[in-house]
Protein backbone atom coordinates (compact mmCIF):
# COMPACT_ATOMS: atom_id res chain seq x y z
CA UNK A 1 0.00 0.00 0.00
CA UNK A 2 1.35 3.20 -1.03
CA UNK A 3 1.97 6.61 0.89
CA UNK A 4 -1.01 8.57 -1.20
CA UNK A 5 -2.79 5.23 -0.94
CA UNK A 6 -2.84 5.41 3.43
CA UNK A 7 -3.45 9.17 2.95
CA UNK A 8 -6.87 8.28 1.31
CA UNK A 9 -7.45 5.36 3.43
CA UNK A 10 -6.99 8.52 6.25
CA UNK A 11 -9.60 10.63 4.74
CA UNK A 12 -12.46 8.18 4.90
CA UNK A 13 -11.64 7.05 8.44
CA UNK A 14 -12.79 10.73 9.39
CA UNK A 15 -15.52 10.88 7.10
CA UNK A 16 -16.25 7.38 8.77
CA UNK A 17 -16.06 8.95 12.28
CA UNK A 18 -18.18 11.88 11.83
CA UNK A 19 -20.96 9.47 10.42
CA UNK A 20 -20.72 7.18 13.35
CA UNK A 21 -20.78 10.42 15.69
CA UNK A 22 -24.22 11.23 13.82
CA UNK A 23 -25.83 7.88 13.62
CA UNK A 24 -25.46 7.40 17.27
CA UNK A 25 -27.07 10.42 18.29
CA UNK A 26 -29.66 9.52 15.70
CA UNK A 27 -30.08 6.34 17.51
CA UNK A 28 -30.46 8.41 21.05
CA UNK A 29 -32.64 10.08 19.08
CA UNK A 30 -35.01 7.68 17.44
CA UNK A 31 -35.69 5.62 21.17
CA UNK A 32 -37.71 9.09 22.51
CA UNK A 33 -39.42 8.77 19.19
CA UNK A 34 -42.96 7.42 19.25
CA UNK A 35 -42.46 4.27 16.65
CA UNK A 36 -45.58 2.38 18.80
CA UNK A 37 -48.00 0.52 16.15
CA UNK A 38 -50.15 -0.38 19.28
CA UNK A 39 -49.87 0.70 23.07
CA UNK A 40 -46.74 -1.33 24.55
CA UNK A 41 -45.99 -2.86 20.74
CA UNK A 42 -42.23 -1.60 20.87
CA UNK A 43 -41.79 -3.72 16.84
CA UNK A 44 -41.23 -0.28 14.97
CA UNK A 45 -38.75 1.29 17.33
CA UNK A 46 -36.32 -1.90 17.66
CA UNK A 47 -36.54 -2.08 14.02
CA UNK A 48 -35.16 1.35 13.87
CA UNK A 49 -32.60 1.21 16.62
CA UNK A 50 -31.41 -2.55 15.49
CA UNK A 51 -30.97 -0.60 11.68
CA UNK A 52 -29.10 1.97 12.73
CA UNK A 53 -27.10 -0.06 14.73
CA UNK A 54 -25.99 -2.34 11.53
CA UNK A 55 -25.51 1.04 9.26
CA UNK A 56 -22.69 1.39 11.54
CA UNK A 57 -21.60 -2.29 12.77
CA UNK A 58 -21.01 -2.34 9.28
CA UNK A 59 -19.36 1.01 8.77
CA UNK A 60 -16.81 -0.51 11.50
CA UNK A 61 -16.50 -3.91 9.62
CA UNK A 62 -15.92 -2.76 5.99
CA UNK A 63 -14.03 0.47 7.05
CA UNK A 64 -11.74 -0.02 10.45
CA UNK A 65 -11.71 -3.98 9.84
CA UNK A 66 -11.23 -3.61 5.97
CA UNK A 67 -13.86 -5.66 4.90
CA UNK A 68 -14.60 -3.98 1.66
CA UNK A 69 -11.40 -5.53 0.65
CA UNK A 70 -10.35 -8.69 1.98
CA UNK A 71 -9.30 -12.37 0.98
CA UNK A 72 -11.62 -14.80 -0.06
CA UNK A 73 -10.74 -16.98 3.07
CA UNK A 74 -11.67 -15.05 5.06
CA UNK A 75 -15.14 -13.79 3.79
CA UNK A 76 -15.94 -17.74 3.93
CA UNK A 77 -14.93 -17.88 7.51
CA UNK A 78 -16.95 -14.83 8.49
CA UNK A 79 -19.94 -16.24 5.75
CA UNK A 80 -19.93 -19.66 7.63
CA UNK A 81 -20.22 -17.61 11.29
CA UNK A 82 -23.17 -15.38 10.20
CA UNK A 83 -25.25 -18.79 9.50
CA UNK A 84 -24.19 -19.91 12.79
CA UNK A 85 -24.97 -16.69 14.06
CA UNK A 86 -28.72 -16.73 12.30
CA UNK A 87 -29.36 -20.33 13.75
CA UNK A 88 -28.13 -19.02 17.27
CA UNK A 89 -30.39 -16.12 16.96
CA UNK A 90 -33.26 -17.85 15.78
CA UNK A 91 -33.22 -20.14 18.68
CA UNK A 92 -35.85 -18.28 21.12
CA UNK A 93 -37.95 -18.23 17.94
CA UNK A 94 -39.06 -21.65 18.98
CA UNK A 95 -39.56 -20.95 22.36
CA UNK A 96 -43.62 -21.13 21.11
CA UNK A 97 -42.68 -24.81 20.42
CA UNK A 98 -41.70 -25.32 23.99
CA UNK A 99 -43.94 -27.15 26.80
CA UNK A 100 -41.57 -27.35 29.29
CA UNK A 101 -43.24 -24.94 31.75
CA UNK A 102 -46.12 -24.15 30.37
CA UNK A 103 -48.63 -23.57 33.19
CA UNK A 104 -51.11 -23.97 30.46
CA UNK A 105 -50.73 -27.49 29.27
CA UNK A 106 -53.48 -29.57 29.84
CA UNK A 107 -52.28 -32.40 29.46
CA UNK A 108 -51.28 -33.86 33.26
CA UNK A 109 -47.64 -34.32 33.31
CA UNK A 110 -46.88 -38.50 32.52
CA UNK A 111 -46.74 -40.64 36.06
CA UNK A 112 -43.28 -42.08 36.46
CA UNK A 113 -44.14 -46.30 37.09
CA UNK A 114 -42.00 -48.19 39.55
CA UNK A 115 -40.88 -45.61 41.88
CA UNK A 116 -40.41 -46.46 45.38
CA UNK A 117 -42.84 -44.61 48.01
CA UNK B 1 12.21 -22.85 15.34
CA UNK B 2 10.98 -19.11 13.49
CA UNK B 3 7.19 -18.90 12.80
CA UNK B 4 6.48 -18.82 9.45
CA UNK B 5 4.29 -16.29 7.18
CA UNK B 6 4.71 -13.16 9.89
CA UNK B 7 5.57 -10.74 7.41
CA UNK B 8 5.26 -12.89 3.77
CA UNK B 9 2.15 -13.57 2.63
CA UNK B 10 1.17 -17.02 2.90
CA UNK B 11 0.46 -18.64 -0.88
CA UNK B 12 -2.41 -20.33 -0.45
CA UNK B 13 -4.41 -18.06 1.81
CA UNK B 14 -3.04 -14.77 0.76
CA UNK B 15 -2.34 -13.38 4.42
CA UNK B 16 0.01 -13.55 6.98
CA UNK B 17 -1.00 -16.56 9.33
CA UNK B 18 -1.68 -14.01 12.22
CA UNK B 19 -4.56 -12.24 10.22
CA UNK B 20 -6.26 -15.54 9.48
CA UNK B 21 -5.39 -16.35 13.14
CA UNK B 22 -7.37 -12.83 14.37
CA UNK B 23 -10.46 -13.47 11.85
CA UNK B 24 -10.83 -17.75 13.35
CA UNK B 25 -11.00 -16.13 16.91
CA UNK B 26 -13.44 -13.17 15.93
CA UNK B 27 -15.55 -15.87 14.34
CA UNK B 28 -15.50 -17.49 17.61
CA UNK B 29 -16.10 -14.49 19.44
CA UNK B 30 -19.26 -13.66 17.19
CA UNK B 31 -20.98 -17.16 18.29
CA UNK B 32 -19.78 -16.53 22.40
CA UNK B 33 -21.85 -13.12 22.64
CA UNK B 34 -24.13 -14.34 19.63
CA UNK B 35 -25.09 -17.12 22.34
CA UNK B 36 -25.95 -14.23 25.08
CA UNK B 37 -27.75 -11.90 22.53
CA UNK B 38 -29.64 -15.11 21.86
CA UNK B 39 -30.28 -15.70 25.92
CA UNK B 40 -31.12 -11.86 25.67
CA UNK B 41 -34.16 -12.22 23.20
CA UNK B 42 -34.87 -15.68 25.00
CA UNK B 43 -35.40 -13.34 28.26
CA UNK B 44 -37.01 -10.68 26.89
CA UNK B 45 -40.04 -12.61 24.55
CA UNK B 46 -40.27 -14.47 27.65
CA UNK B 47 -41.08 -11.53 30.27
CA UNK B 48 -44.63 -10.58 30.40
CA UNK B 49 -43.37 -6.75 30.80
CA UNK B 50 -39.60 -5.22 29.56
CA UNK B 51 -37.66 -4.15 31.24
CA UNK B 52 -39.23 -5.87 34.57
CA UNK B 53 -41.41 -3.59 37.13
CA UNK B 54 -39.06 -2.11 39.56
CA UNK B 55 -35.86 -2.80 37.87
CA UNK B 56 -32.95 -0.33 37.94
CA UNK B 57 -32.90 2.62 35.13
CA UNK B 58 -30.07 2.42 33.29
CA UNK B 59 -28.06 5.47 32.60
CA UNK B 60 -28.48 6.96 28.98
CA UNK B 61 -26.37 10.06 28.98
CA UNK B 62 -23.51 7.81 30.77
CA UNK B 63 -24.04 5.43 27.90
CA UNK B 64 -24.12 7.27 25.40
CA UNK B 65 -20.70 9.02 26.53
CA UNK B 66 -19.02 5.70 26.77
CA UNK B 67 -20.53 5.15 22.88
CA UNK B 68 -18.60 8.02 21.40
CA UNK B 69 -15.46 7.55 23.90
CA UNK B 70 -15.34 3.86 22.21
CA UNK B 71 -16.33 5.07 18.58
CA UNK B 72 -13.33 7.67 18.92
CA UNK B 73 -10.92 4.98 20.85
CA UNK B 74 -11.38 2.84 17.58
CA UNK B 75 -10.47 5.79 14.96
CA UNK B 76 -7.46 6.38 16.78
CA UNK B 77 -6.83 2.59 16.84
CA UNK B 78 -6.49 2.26 13.05
CA UNK B 79 -4.97 5.68 13.12
CA UNK B 80 -2.16 4.38 14.98
CA UNK B 81 -1.79 1.35 12.08
CA UNK B 82 -1.87 4.37 9.74
CA UNK B 83 0.57 5.80 11.02
CA UNK B 84 3.05 2.96 11.01
CA UNK B 85 2.22 2.06 7.35
CA UNK B 86 3.39 6.29 6.83
CA UNK B 87 6.38 5.54 8.50
CA UNK B 88 5.84 7.95 11.32
CA UNK B 89 6.36 6.45 15.08
CA UNK B 90 6.05 9.36 16.63
CA UNK B 91 2.67 9.62 15.50
CA UNK B 92 1.67 5.93 16.15
CA UNK B 93 2.70 6.59 19.69
CA UNK B 94 0.54 9.34 20.35
CA UNK B 95 -2.75 7.41 18.59
CA UNK B 96 -1.71 4.51 20.59
CA UNK B 97 -1.44 6.19 23.97
CA UNK B 98 -4.57 8.00 23.09
CA UNK B 99 -6.24 4.48 22.49
CA UNK B 100 -5.29 3.24 26.03
CA UNK B 101 -6.83 6.87 27.51
CA UNK B 102 -10.21 6.25 26.09
CA UNK B 103 -10.46 2.44 26.90
CA UNK B 104 -9.50 3.94 30.21
CA UNK B 105 -12.22 6.52 30.42
CA UNK B 106 -14.61 3.60 29.08
CA UNK B 107 -13.84 1.71 31.97
CA UNK B 108 -14.30 4.71 34.38
CA UNK B 109 -17.27 5.42 33.06
CA UNK B 110 -18.73 1.79 33.64
CA UNK B 111 -17.55 2.15 37.15
CA UNK B 112 -19.41 4.52 37.90
CA UNK B 113 -22.35 3.29 36.60
CA UNK B 114 -21.86 0.11 38.05
CA UNK B 115 -21.30 1.21 41.36
CA UNK B 116 -24.17 3.49 41.23
CA UNK B 117 -26.62 0.52 40.18
CA UNK B 118 -24.82 -1.88 42.75
CA UNK B 119 -25.35 0.97 45.98
CA UNK B 120 -28.93 0.58 45.81
CA UNK B 121 -29.15 -2.94 45.72
CA UNK B 122 -29.55 -3.51 41.88
CA UNK B 123 -27.68 -7.03 41.49
CA UNK B 124 -27.44 -9.33 38.83
CA UNK B 125 -29.87 -11.95 41.28
CA UNK B 126 -32.71 -8.62 41.39
CA UNK B 127 -34.24 -9.82 38.03
CA UNK B 128 -33.77 -11.27 34.61
CA UNK B 129 -32.94 -7.53 32.99
CA UNK B 130 -30.23 -7.05 35.48
CA UNK B 131 -28.96 -10.71 35.24
CA UNK B 132 -28.49 -10.16 31.49
CA UNK B 133 -26.97 -6.53 31.24
CA UNK B 134 -24.59 -7.64 34.31
CA UNK B 135 -23.27 -10.60 32.26
CA UNK B 136 -23.03 -8.83 28.86
CA UNK B 137 -21.74 -6.05 29.84
CA UNK B 138 -19.14 -7.77 32.16
CA UNK B 139 -18.07 -10.09 29.54
CA UNK B 140 -17.51 -6.72 27.25
CA UNK B 141 -15.51 -5.32 30.16
CA UNK B 142 -13.74 -7.78 30.32
CA UNK B 143 -12.64 -7.95 26.29
CA UNK B 144 -11.91 -3.58 26.88
CA UNK B 145 -9.36 -5.18 30.11
CA UNK B 146 -7.71 -7.84 27.55
CA UNK B 147 -7.14 -5.19 24.67
CA UNK B 148 -5.98 -2.68 26.83
CA UNK B 149 -3.30 -5.13 28.18
CA UNK B 150 -2.26 -6.28 24.95
CA UNK B 151 -2.18 -2.29 23.51
CA UNK B 152 -0.55 -1.41 26.49
CA UNK B 153 2.20 -4.00 25.70
CA UNK B 154 2.85 -2.98 22.28
CA UNK B 155 2.58 0.61 23.03
CA UNK B 156 5.71 0.31 25.21
CA UNK B 157 7.68 -2.45 25.73
CA UNK B 158 6.41 -4.21 22.23
CA UNK B 159 7.21 -1.44 20.13
CA UNK B 160 11.17 -2.25 20.44
CA UNK B 161 10.36 -4.52 17.25
CA UNK B 162 9.00 -0.99 15.27
CA UNK B 163 14.08 -1.24 14.86
CA UNK B 164 14.21 -4.72 14.30
CA UNK B 165 11.19 -5.55 12.27
CA UNK B 166 8.98 -2.74 11.38
CA UNK B 167 6.89 -4.55 8.89
CA UNK B 168 6.51 -7.58 11.52
CA UNK B 169 5.24 -4.98 14.13
CA UNK B 170 2.88 -3.07 11.93
CA UNK B 171 1.43 -6.73 11.52
CA UNK B 172 1.01 -7.29 15.17
CA UNK B 173 -0.51 -3.29 15.32
CA UNK B 174 -2.84 -3.99 12.88
CA UNK B 175 -4.47 -7.75 14.45
CA UNK B 176 -4.70 -5.55 17.60
CA UNK B 177 -6.98 -3.22 15.51
CA UNK B 178 -8.96 -5.96 14.22
CA UNK B 179 -9.28 -7.17 17.59
CA UNK B 180 -10.36 -3.92 19.20
CA UNK B 181 -12.84 -2.75 16.27
CA UNK B 182 -14.73 -6.10 16.95
CA UNK B 183 -14.76 -4.93 20.69
CA UNK B 184 -16.38 -1.71 19.30
CA UNK B 185 -19.09 -3.11 17.32
CA UNK B 186 -20.03 -5.28 20.21
CA UNK B 187 -20.75 -2.42 21.88
CA UNK B 188 -22.21 -0.59 18.99
CA UNK B 189 -24.96 -3.60 19.49
CA UNK B 190 -25.13 -3.65 23.06
CA UNK B 191 -25.99 0.03 23.44
CA UNK B 192 -29.61 0.25 21.75
CA UNK B 193 -30.28 -3.55 22.65
CA UNK B 194 -29.72 -2.85 26.51
CA UNK B 195 -30.24 1.08 26.92
CA UNK B 196 -32.30 2.43 24.55
CA UNK B 197 -35.08 -0.06 23.29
Amino acid sequence: MSHDDIQHHVKTYIKVFMALMVLTLLTVYASYVDFDLAPGFKAGAIFVGLFIATVKGALVATQFMHLNNEKKIIYWVLGLTIVFFTVCLSIPVLWDSNLIGDTNFEQSPPKIEGGHH
Amino acid sequence: MQIPYNEELRPDTGLYNAKLGIWIFLASEVMLFGGLFSAYIMLRVGAPVWPPLGTAQLNIPMATFNTVVLITSSVTMVMAWASLKMNNFGKFKMYMGLTLLFSAMFLVVKYFEYSAKLSHGFTPAHDTFLAIYYTMTGLHVLHIIGGMLVNGYLWMPGSKMWESNPERFTNRIEVAGLYWHFVDLVWIFLFPSLYLL
